[in-house]
């Protein structure tokens, strides 16, 4: 799997991150470090506890670090999300469902990159 | 700092809650640099608190916990680290509400995500050149006051020297009257507070002091060095010096309204006004007389009276003040009589001790006030040396058996040096909230806690230092313990509690 591949299948921005990252070699590496960031689980872990404040920093460190990697389509649901989790309110539903379709489709693709490697 | 050592590479905090974005800047920024990382505000403290002189610059996140970013801004703030350490904010957060409270709080510049690999590198390059130059063009300027004030000075001094070559009078006159006059408006400011020169104004003074006698090149030379006594005639004409002098710069076609040959001109016109009304050339009485002209007034006295002339002797310095403030050589300001009492042993110590020029001194005295008006509070030099008294001071403290600590309300912090939490089995050098700290409850108990509070709240400036004692877990078993603190205030008109240093050491 090329790295342009992996930002088609999980709905990434190619070129923006291009621009930004300057090589496609860092765009690889950091990528493959997604899967052992932990705002994901630690997000789901604070909904679990009805902790608002924990889950709005866990959603808010999600959002900043697909803004940064140009995962598009995880950005979008994260920032939703985070709007939410900002005021309080602990009902993030239908929007919490689509990020965790996203993170699945995310994750997946990030070990096939992994294993297209080795 | 690093710029003027290559072989140095400047030292970048780091604070980010989220790893990979700690890992995207340090790829960005490359191995030109050395990182230090902190994952939340509480780390980015204690980072900065062992160490804060090595690191140039912070990239700072707002969103962390425990502690977070403007909690970090406030502490910089607090103990003053901002004044010499930029703080890059990194956030995606577009709210302006944000950036200007950052801005308020001396951040230098915003960083948004998603970072921009170029942008990143350019912003962090032009904030440690820009703080780089800042401080070398706070060196060229200094340099370049010191070169203006010495030409300054030196034009100033070969002028005056002309009028003191055809007056025959004593060569240091000139020097002697800048010196005695500077003194005497320090004392001045220090007893009467309503008088308040800053080290420039004072300095200003001095130099305009040098002209108090340029009147003298038009008095014909045959009556200004006469070896005998004047005739009333002759005096007349000698006393034409002062109104000449000051004609000679009101009519001069530019530098006119410039301070120092305003004051110069209040000299040359008014140094033989007496403060009786009976002086010349206008019989300006008491506070009429500029207090410059006065002050040189009793400068040119004093050293008149003390110096060799053709026609007398040296006056020894005591029976020269006594002289004065008998009133046997004219009429004086008494609140100036006061500071004279007070300054006599330093006119005396300066004017027989250090012959050299003060030049330097007085350039010393600008700088640091300058500094002070702009709140550097620390240039790179004083730096350095906190810095040892730093390491000096946690060196004593490991070898001590005491378990010392600081707290500080804003942000509220609780910070034990040399590992002595871990004694008190508290996991981390910083507790952020101690009143709320399951480790510290567990430790020596709330009760313990809000007593200690009570009493620091119930301190006051005089009365700062508080103590206590208990049963506390320490070293993993209970023990009988007592606690000394002093209270910590702000400077200035109120005094506000601002922490706490103490230890806390075995009774048994």
């Amino acid at each position: 799997m090329t790295v342009r591949e992996f930002y088609d299948v999980i709905g990434g921005n190619y070129a923006d991150t291009l621009s930004r990252f300057l090589s496609e070699e860092r765009m690889k590496r950091f990528a493959l470090k997604f899967e052992a960031d932990p705002s994901f689980s630690d997000l789901c872990a604070a909904l679990e506890a009805k902790d608002a404040d924990e889950a709005f920093r866990a959603a808010h460190t999600l959002k900043g670090v697909c803004q940064n990697l140009g995962f598009d389509c995880l950005y979008r649901p994260a920032f939703r999300v985070t709007e939410i989790l900002r005021s309080g309110d602990l009902n993030v539903g239908a929007d919490m469902d689509e990020l965790r379709t996203c993170y699945g489709v995310v994750m997946s693709a990030v070990r096939a990159l992994r294993e297209s490697d080795s | 700092m690093a710029l003027d050592n290559t072989d140095v590479k400047q030292k970048i905090l780091i604070a980010d809650d989220s790893e990979i974005n700690r890992a995207l800047l340090i790829d960005i920024l490359g191995d030109g640099f050395e990182f230090a990382e902190a994952a939340d505000g509480v780390e980015a403290v204690d980072i900065l608190q062992n160490g804060y002189a090595d690191i140039s610059l912070v990239l700072l996140d707002i969103h962390m916990p425990r502690l977070d970013g403007f909690g970090v801004l406030e502490a910089m703030n607090k103990r003053g680290w901002i004044d010499d350490t930029p703080v890059i904010i990194i956030s995606a957060d577009s709210d302006s509400d944000f950036a200007q409270r950052a801005y308020n709080l001396g951040v230098t510049d915003y960083i948004r995500r998603p970072f921009d690999a170029y942008v990143v590198r350019r912003r962090v390059q032009n904030t440690l050149m820009l703080y780089e130059k800042q401080k070398k063009l706070m060196g060229l300027v200094a340099e370049q006051v010191y070169e203006l004030q010495k030409n300054n000075s030196m034009m100033i001094n070969i002028l005056s020297h002309i009028v003191e070559f055809q007056n025959e009078e004593s060569g240091p006159h000139i020097q002697h009257i800048r010196i005695i006059t500077e003194i005497l408006l320090k004392g001045l400011c220090e007893l009467y507070p309503r008088y308040q020169f800053s080290q420039a104004e004072i300095a200003l003074i001095g130099t305009a002091s040098a002209l108090h006698d340029i009147g003298k090149v038009s008095i014909p030379s045959a009556i200004l060095n006469k070896p005998g006594r004047l005739t009333p005639e002759e005096f007349a004409v000698m006393k034409t010096h002062s109104a000449i002098g000051a004609s000679m710069l009101d009519v001069l076609p530019i530098y006119k309204d410039e301070p120092l040959v305003k004051t110069a001109y209040q000299i040359c016109r008014w140094h033989h006004e007496r403060y009786d009304g009976r002086g010349y050339p206008d019989g300006l009485k008491g506070d009429e007389i500029p207090i410059a002209a006065q002050v040189v007034s009793l400068a040119d006295v004093y050293d008149a009276l003390t110096s060799e002339r053709v026609y007398k002797k040296a006056i020894p310095h005591k029976e020269a003040i006594r002289m004065i403030k008998n009133g046997e050589c004219g009429a004086f300001n008494p609140i100036l009589m006061n500071v004279l009492d007070k300054v006599a042993d330093e006119i005396y110590g300066e004017l027989h001790g250090a012959t050299s020029e003060s030049y330097d001194d007085d350039l010393r005295k600008i700088t640091a006030e300058i500094l002070q008006k702009n709140s550097i509070s620390s240039s790179g030099r004083t730096v350095s040396l906190l810095e040892r008294e730093r390491k000096k001071y946690m060196f004593f403290a490991s070898m001590s058996d005491e378990v010392m600590f600081e707290l500080s309300y804003t942000p509220y912090l609780l910070t034990f040096l040399n590992g002595g939490g871990k004694r008190l089995g508290v996991s981390e050098t910083i507790v952020p909230d101690p009143m709320n700290s399951g480790e510290l409850h567990e430790c020596c108990g709330e009760d313990k806690l809000k007593e200690i509070s009570a009493l620091l709240h119930a301190a006051t400036p005089e009365n700062s230092i508080i103590r206590c004692e208990g049963d506390i877990k320490i070293d993993g078993d209970v023990r009988h313990c007592k606690l000394v603190a002093q209270a910590m205030w702000s400077s200035g008109a109120e005094p506000e509690l601002i922490g706490a240093i103490g230890k806390i050491y075995r009774a048994d």
